[in-house]
């Protein structure tokens, strides 16, 4: 069953083709990576997704659902995980997720949060400090957090990793193909090879704005990595990937 | 809903976090509270002491000594004009019009001050009138606190979880904006308390919390227009740039060339001038002391014709008294010719600077609390024009004596016969002739009447502001 539906997508920003005809789809519980290199359209795809960027041409929905159509129906059911994991640095852990889910129509017990915190691993005497103190790891832990917190059915994730130390890289991994077993469907982006091919069950490789390789079946065969980072370097220009 | 107030108190929980914040708060709670006080205690005190001196000056009148009625005439009497409740909030024109004002025969004076006194024992403050800091320093202190409401949330790329958890650009706009009016809601209490206090001094409250919402509205457009402008810029110097420019612009710029233009486009007539044609006119009537003066022979002749008597001698008035009298009503009728044309002119004037309150909140909203106050250039016209009357009045009340109660014979040989000049003098009951004059400030719906212009087009504003800025909130994207 198709979650994430795009096809022939084209954006423009500032009247510029941002994204030129991209066609790929989410199934329920899969996880894709759309791995790419800076300015390959990976957030702008995110962005028209979630209904803040308009649709020049093609057609995208989630769950069937257009972002056009019903913005709010589509924000209700995808949280959405932001690059500079952006939360407001005078608030503490418990205040930034309390506000956001609140917004959500969300009111979680301390125990709830303090659970969700725990999965995430992040540091109990940290959490009550103003997130201006903390590290872009941590602060990408309380994101993360918040992304869960909302229970929603698709996880949009962009660049989720970056900060994050080796072994909260392997956790976080562990965490989305738990997600992705309890029936989640998740996207993520990346320029991150050896991370996407850890932890996503198909990768779409961006450059330009146009999708120049798909990688990976739905039957959970494992995606050889050395094949990926070498059409990434191929594809996208890149002289080294990050792995 | 729930989203607006979730919206509007962490605003608040921002803005109590931020030390620039508390302390902008604090500096201004004091300054307000210090300059209601002192306001509210100089104009307690002046409103006691003209009171008082009215009294005094009419008791002095009322106890004069048996004497000719036409020294009373020249003695005079002096009217105050006691501030109204509101006039603790806004002086209005009271410190530049003056508020007591020295009646005599023949002349209309203006009206004089007794400030400096309390000016200078204030150290200065007693110019610092909670109203000039809710019209000139409360927008700063709103723009400074609220510039970055929205814009912040673009800067440090909040916009986009916000908006991912169903935000949207209205409730945002419409959740900074509540955290914004319970701000002006809280800055506001003093002007609430001073109304409140004018009401248990006999002011109406109509006019008392018409004069509180006024500065509610007034302050929400400062409110809007500041989230309006950190709806539409991206980034929070932009947005402060703009704003001080904007509050310049209608605080300090629009005032200025709505004076110029109102005296450039309708100029009035310089004093010199005036006092010059005044006095040409005045010279034609004849001197009103000098019953010979052939100015009035017409006049003599009449009275003759009227009494059918030959001479003044076997009138059975006093034609001295009669000249007094026609002199002062000719002379009165030309010097209200003149204060008319020139109160004509400043209303004219002051109406066309009005005007300029709709393109400048700050103009408008000074209308319409001096209207509300009753502290405003038709009140005191209003003053002079009583004044004049009571002048008027008792002037000639006193050449009525004169008429009646003094022989001619008398009163010509007064300064020759000691004896005459002692019958030429009245008793001193006659000095009762004086009324009390207590100024009384306009009716409710008066004021409230001629604040109503003023307070539509802050209404305008308002709702424009708010169309506008929930139009572009719309349209809000990351």
């Amino acid at each position: 069953m198709t979650a994430i539906d795009v096809k022939d997508l084209k954006v423009e920003r500032s009247g510029k083709a941002v994204l030129h005809g991209i066609r790929f789809s989410v199934q329920v519980g899969e996880v894709f990576a759309l791995l790419g290199g800076n300015g390959a359209g990976k957030s702008t795809t995110l962005l028209t997704l979630l209904g803040f960027l308009p649709v020049a041409a093609g057609s995208v929905s989630l769950n069937g659902i257009s972002p056009s159509a019903n913005v709010k129906k589509i924000r209700d059911q995808v949280a959405y995980l932001p690059e500079a994991a952006t939360l407001y640095p005078h608030l503490n852990a418990y205040e930034n997720l309390g506000y956001f889910l609140s917004l959500s129509k969300l009111k979680l017990s301390k125990a709830e949060l303090d659970a969700t915190l725990e999965k995430v691993d992040l540091q109990t005497d940290a959490r009550s400090q103003k997130m201006e103190t903390y590290s872009k790891g941590m602060r990408q832990k309380v994101s993360i957090a918040l992304a869960l917190l909302r229970d929603t059915p698709i996880l949009l994730l962009d660049e989720p990793t970056s900060g994050l130390d080796p072994v909260a890289i392997d956790e976080f991994n562990r965490l989305v193909r738990s997600l992705a077993a309890e029936g989640r469907t998740i996207l993520m982006v990346t320029h991150d090879v050896y991370g996407a091919c850890q932890v996503a069950d198909r990768i779409g490789l961006l450059r330009g704005g146009e999708l120049v390789g798909l990688f990976g079946s739905n039957e959970g065969q494992k995606i050889d990595t050395q094949t990926v980072h070498k059409a990434f370097t191929e594809r996208t220009g890149a002289k080294r990937a990050v792995s | 809903m729930s989203q607006i107030v979730t919206i509007a108190k962490e605003e608040w929980r921002y803005w109590l976090r931020s030390r620039l914040v508390k302390i902008g708060l604090i500096v201004f709670a004091l300054l307000l509270i210090l300059t209601s006080a002192l306001t509210a205690s100089r104009v307690s005190e002046i409103r006691h002491d003209r009171e008082h001196q009215q009294e005094k000056a009419e008791q002095s009148f009322r106890e004069q000594p048996d004497r000719h009625p036409h020294r009373m005439v020249h003695y005079g009497h002096y009217a105050f004009r006691a501030p109204t409740p509101l006039a603790q909030f806004d002086p209005g024109v009271d410190a530049v019009t003056g508020q007591s004002i020295f009646l005599e025969g023949h002349r209309q004076n203006s009206a004089m001050f007794a400030e400096a006194r309390g000016n200078a024992r204030a150290g200065g403050f007693g110019s610092l009138t909670p109203a000039l800091i809710y019209q000139l320093f409360l927008p700063l202190l709103l723009i400074a606190i609220a510039h970055a409401a929205i814009v912040r949330e673009r800067e440090a790329k909040t916009l986009v979880p916000l908006m991912s958890q169903g935000v949207n650009g209205p409730a945002l706009y419409l959740g900074k904006g509540l955290a914004i009016l319970a701000l002006i809601m809280g800055l506001s209490l003093p002007a609430l308390f001073g109304s409140s206090l004018a009401i248990t001094q006999g002011e109406s409250a109509l006019t008392a919390l018409s004069l509180y919402g006024s500065y509610c509205l007034y302050l929400a457009i400062w409110g809007s227009l500041i989230l309006t402008v950190s709806c539409l810029v991206r980034s929070r110097g932009i947005a402060l740039g703009l704003m001080l420019l904007v509050w310049i612009f209608s605080a300090l710029v629009v005032p200025r060339i709505a004076v110029t233009w109102a005296s450039y486009s309708l100029p009035s007539e310089g004093k010199i001038i005036t006092s010059m044609r005044m006095n040409e006119d005045l010279r034609k009537l004849g001197d009103g002391h000098n019953a010979a003066d052939p100015a009035f022979a017409k006049f003599r002749s009449n009275i003759l014709a009227q009494y059918d008597v030959d001479s003044v001698d076997e009138l059975p008035v006093n034609f001295r008294g009669l000249v007094a009298q026609q002199s002062e009503a000719e002379l009165t009728a030309t010097l209200n010719k003149y204060s008319e044309k020139r109160m004509s002119r400043e209303l004219e004037q002051s109406t066309r600077l009005d005007r300029f309150g709709m393109i400048s909140p700050y103009v408008a909203i000074g209308t319409a609390s001096r209207s509300l106050a009753g502290t405003d250039l038709s009140t005191h016209h209003r003053f002079l024009r009583e004044t004049e009357d009571l002048r008027f009045n008792f002037i000639q009340d006193l050449n009525k004596v004169h008429i009646k109660k003094l022989s001619y014979a008398d009163d010509m040989a007064r300064n020759k016969d000691e004896e005459a000049g002692k019958r030429a003098r009245v008793s001193s009951e006659n000095w009762q002739i004086l009324q009390d004059f207590r100024f009384q400030p306009d009716t409710a719906s008066t004021r409230f009447n001629r604040a109503a212009a003023s307070l539509l087009s802050l209404l305008i504003w308002l709702l424009v502001i708010l169309f506008i800025g929930l139009f572009t909130s719309r349209k809000l994207q990351p």
